[in-house]
């Protein structure tokens, strides 16, 4: 199965070089690593080619593990309507993702919600979206 | 000199607040058999002008699109969608990206809708092709004997060693360049963004992905010496009635514009149909790699500006971490061998 997976990343990878990510994603992350990470948001990098959050999760002993969740580029995220205010330090967070191949405490952030359960990025006004009047 | 100098604004807090305007509409292209014949495919007679008479191809424009490249190959021959497939085809180019099977590279990698801009959500020209490759074929033409040997011998030869160092990792990774800014230049997965800026006897096209700009001379000097070679070849411009040509040589042999060789030759023709739509069309050479030359055509829509700048080396913790799996993987592989 695990062999099925990988040869399925490697394909996409070839198939489409560098068209989701700046880098080789299926190389940093381990796809057999998924987190769920509850935590806090110590820190937001704005910083180029990927953004990174950085939050405190606090494990079942109460011991506290920060984690850094790389996030998309900057420049998209802030045509998407990201602001500084969108995500600031102390806000509870529950990250989704995957595990850095080194099993440092790094990983991609699949899916990012609010406590909550809101959505942080999902169903923000003025993103665009592709042009839906009729043609000329 | 151009007195307007490119602006490459700091990501900052005022320009958090920034987003893209509500869409503009954008005309369909135009099939080619049709063009001689319909009004729209000729340049917009009002359209500005510089204040040397050429069309005022100045602004921020959009490459994203929703068509590929090549034409998907169930759709055969079929170059042009009608309006309605057009609009179903979109609609399920941007769900494909939504429902990712699991363990997919789609399901694994983080959720572009939600963490960028995904071309799904940028700003779109529409357009009934269903490839960017134009005429009945749709694709790439096949590697000429020369170029396939040429490519494995390459990829042989990094086998097993594309992560010893950062100098092995692709030009993108390396923040060189990205395979979209071509010349052809094509759209990326996010941020398909270009500015143009013109003055006398030269055109300035910057790209936002990766922060690089083409400065192409339009007052019919030539290319410069064959042996001076650069990532993105050399650029020298001119106009056709309202089309500005660009024609770009000396490529370097690491550029690989889809496997091609250093005898890579691009022309590029840029005509501005109307307000918010350049018609982008391109033609791609190089006997070294394929037997006949192919050519496309893409639609670019005006955006707001302004691009963003892209510091591509700026938190690249990707290169690090890269290397430091591949390490982690080797530990671990030299482990499980003992």
């Amino acid at each position: 199965m695990r062999t099925k997976i990988l040869l399925a990343i490697a394909v996409f990878s070839l198939a489409a070089p560098s068209l989701w990510a700046h880098h080789s994603f299926a190389a940093e992350f381990d796809p057999t690593k998924p987190v769920k990470l509850k935590g806090t948001v110590t820190e937001m990098e704005w910083i180029n080619p990927h953004t990174w959050i950085h939050m405190d999760v606090k494990g079942p002993d109460g011991t506290v593990t920060s984690w850094m969740i790389e996030g998309g580029s900057p420049n998209a995220l802030l045509r998407r309507g990201f602001t500084k205010r969108s995500l600031p330090v102390g806000s509870e967070i529950v990250v989704e993702g995957y595990q850095a191949k080194d099993a440092s405490n790094r990983a991609n952030g699949r899916d990012l919600t609010f406590a909550d359960g809101t959505k942080l990025f999902l169903g923000s006004a003025g993103n665009g979206g592709p042009d839906d009047k009729p043609d000329k | 000199m151009n007195p307007r100098p490119l602006i490459y604004p700091m990501l900052s807090a005022a320009a958090a607040l920034l987003a893209f305007a509500p869409g503009s509409t954008f005309a369909q292209a135009i099939p080619a058999a049709a063009k001689v014949a319909t009004a729209s495919s000729t340049p917009v007679k009002t359209a500005r002008r510089t204040a040397d008479g050429h069309p005022d191809l100045q602004g921020v424009w959009s490459t994203a699109s929703v068509i590929p490249l090549e034409r998907p190959k169930d759709l055969g021959d079929k170059e042009f969608f009608t309006k309605e497939e057009a609009a179903a085809y979109q609609k399920k180019s941007m769900a494909a990206r939504e429902v990712a099977a699991p363990g997919t590279y789609g399901d694994v990698h983080y959720n572009m809708a939600q963490f960028g801009l995904e071309k799904g959500q940028a700003h779109v020209a529409s357009s009934i092709r269903t490839s960017l490759i134009v005429g009945p074929n749709g694709q790439i033409p096949p590697m000429i004997p020369e170029a396939v040997q040429r490519n494995a011998a390459r990829a042989a030869a990094m086998k097993g060693h594309e992560f010893d160092g950062p100098e092995n990792r692709t030009l993108g990774e390396q923040c060189i360049m990205w395979p979209n800014e071509g010349p052809p230049m094509l759209p990326a997965g996010y941020n398909s963004n270009i500015q143009i800026v013109q003055s006398a006897g030269e055109v300035a096209i910057l790209q936002e992905m990766i922060h690089d700009v083409r400065v192409i001379p339009t007052d019919g000097r030539p290319h410069v010496a064959a042996n001076i070679r650069q990532w993105f070849g050399n650029s020298r411009g001119h106009w056709e009635g309202d089309t500005l040509v660009v024609d770009t040589t000396n490529f370097t042999s690491r550029t690989a514009f889809r496997g091609s060789s250093e005898n890579l030759h691009v022309v590029e023709r840029f005509t501005r149909q109307a307000d918010d739509r350049i018609l982008y069309q391109f033609t791609v050479d190089d006997p070294s790699t394929w037997a006949t030359a192919w050519s496309g055509e893409l639609p670019m829509t005006r955006i707001d500006g302004p691009l963003f700048e892209y510091a591509c080396h700026e938190g690249n913790y990707g290169m690090r971490n890269n290397l430091s799996g591949a390490r982690a993987e080797e530990k671990a592989a030299q482990a499980a061998g003992k």
